[in-house]
């Protein structure tokens, strides 16, 4: 589904990836962990062009989309993304949040958008607050809404850049079970996160990333109870 | 009650006698239809320079870059003669028109460093959230963007245009009888000076509070997302 290869990205002077090769296949859920600063939201966000690679090669469904040539904006439609910000739109209700994408790039009849709207807030359990504003949102509730939204458009993957990482302890859970729920119903699902818990409970591969590259990747209770990179032997005693 | 019949008297002579009051009520109408027309073209030309000085592009960058240095850097008094005389010599325009666009032309350097301000202002999280669901650029800034942008500089755009409807009591310089004008014809008719600039500041008061509370109204309804 997505292959990435040799992957480079530098800011200025900072070479941030320095050479990464994976490949992601419909179904999994590859949590990415790893210290700040190793480049795990960098490249996530390659993924869907936020950032532009300096350097490799990514293919979404076979289609090169590092190309110059691509629709970047169709590309993005088939990605959804979650930030760790929320990024809501402010100014516009909840259900306009997730209804002014599909509307907009005509996916989606007004009406169908609603009633698909309904259906998200539902799953996501805010049903109640369509007509609310962000502003009257608690964070784990925002960040529902974010999943939310994102899925509206109806991705083949989902992006998770660090969700729970900006919420109060206790919000963490709920957001993390709509994750869960999401991971459940087949969702192919790249999140990079610092909660061990749901990597290890959720993920279908853990990739461990320090210094620009992929240090040791395998299934995530093989990974925690056997680290064999030394570098994840030092993350992990820390973190676990 | 001498006094009191003398200021009876001033006042028929300044604004009833010849009808002077319609001096004043035209004037009135002069500086609304300028200040309107003004406004608009302040927005429009604010807006391509403020996207000017955005820009990634040089030239682009610089021309926004020249146009508010020199709008900036010169008196509207000047720039008004120099588009009335100079450029606009041929042109058979209304005279209020050319007042308008001159200053349009003055006011867009104004407004186009408000509109920047507010572009920025905007957390760049709105604009990638608005691109990761496919949006491109250009539905970002228009459904996203500026939106809530206008929403923070409403204030200072409110501003802009107070100021503006007040630096159009210079067009008499070109011949306009606005409210300023209005006034100082009937002073020098009349040769009293009190009644007539009183009244002058009294009309662009009440025009400029008016202004005021009708936008305050506006920014109120802008706000309502802000609410807890």
């Amino acid at each position: 589904m997505i292959t990435v290869k040799n992957l480079h990205k530098s800011f200025g002077d900072v070479h941030v990836l320095t050479g990464i090769d994976e490949h992601i296949s419909p179904g999994e859920v590859v949590v990415i962990i790893g210290p700040s600063g190793s480049g795990k939201s960098t490249f996530l966000r390659c993924l869907n062009l936020l950032e532009q690679p300096t350097d490799g090669e990514i293919y979404v469904d076979n289609e090169l989309i590092t190309s110059p040539k691509v629709d970047v904006n169709k590309v993005r439609q088939k990605m959804g993304m979650v930030f760790q910000q929320f990024n809501l739109f402010p100014h516009l209700t909840i259900m306009e949040n997730i209804t002014l994408a599909p509307v907009k790039l005509k996916k989606m009849t007004k009406e169908e958008a609603i009633k698909k709207g309904e259906e998200l807030l539902e799953r996501v359990g805010l049903a109640e607050k369509a007509n609310a504003y962000p502003a009257q949102l608690s964070g784990g509730q925002k960040q529902r809404v974010a999943i939310a939204r994102a899925l509206a458009m109806q991705p083949e993957i989902m992006l998770f850049d660090e969700p729970t990482s900006a919420l109060d302890p206790e919000m963490v859970g709920e957001v993390l079970d709509v994750m869960k729920e999401l991971a459940k119903s087949g969702m192919t699902m790249v999140v990079v996160t610092h909660e061990m818990g749901f990597a290890r409970e959720v993920g279908t591969r853990l990739l461990f990333m320090d210094q620009g590259i992929i240090m040791e990747q395998g299934k995530p209770e093989d990974v925690f109870s056997n680290p064999q990179n030394e570098r994840t032997q030092a993350f992990l005693s820390k973190v676990l | 009650m001498l006094w009191w019949d003398g200021i009876v008297a001033t006042f028929i002579k300044c604004f009833l006698k010849d009808d002077r009051y319609l001096l004043l009520l035209d004037g009135i109408g002069v500086t609304i239809k300028i200040s309107l027309l003004a406004v608009l073209i302040g927005i429009a030309i604010g807006l391509v320079i403020a996207f000017c000085a955005l820009s990634k592009k040089k030239v682009l960058n610089l021309i926004g870059k020249v146009y508010t240095d020199v709008i900036r850097g010169t008196p509207s008094v000047t720039q008004l003669m120099i588009i009335y005389f100079v450029v606009f010599a041929t042109v058979d325009l209304e005279k209020w028109v050319i007042a308008a666009i001159a200053f349009g032309i003055n006011s867009g350097a104004y407004v186009s460093e408000i509109i920047r301000a507010g572009i920025l202002s905007i957390d760049k999280g709105q604009t990638e959230a608005g691109r990761s669901l496919g949006l491109n650029a250009m539905q970002t800034m228009v459904s996203i963007i500026i939106p809530q942008a206008v929403k923070n500089i409403f204030p200072a755009l409110c501003n802009e245009f107070i100021v503006l409807v007040k630096e159009t009591a210079i067009v008499g310089y070109i011949g306009l009888v606005d409210i300023q004008k209005a006034g100082d014809l009937i002073k020098s008719a009349t040769f009293e000076a009190f009644m007539p600039l009183i009244a002058t500041a009294i009309i662009y008061f009440v025009l400029i509070k008016t202004l005021t509370l009708a936008l305050a109204r506006v920014e109120k309804a802008l706000r309502k997302s802000d609410n807890r």
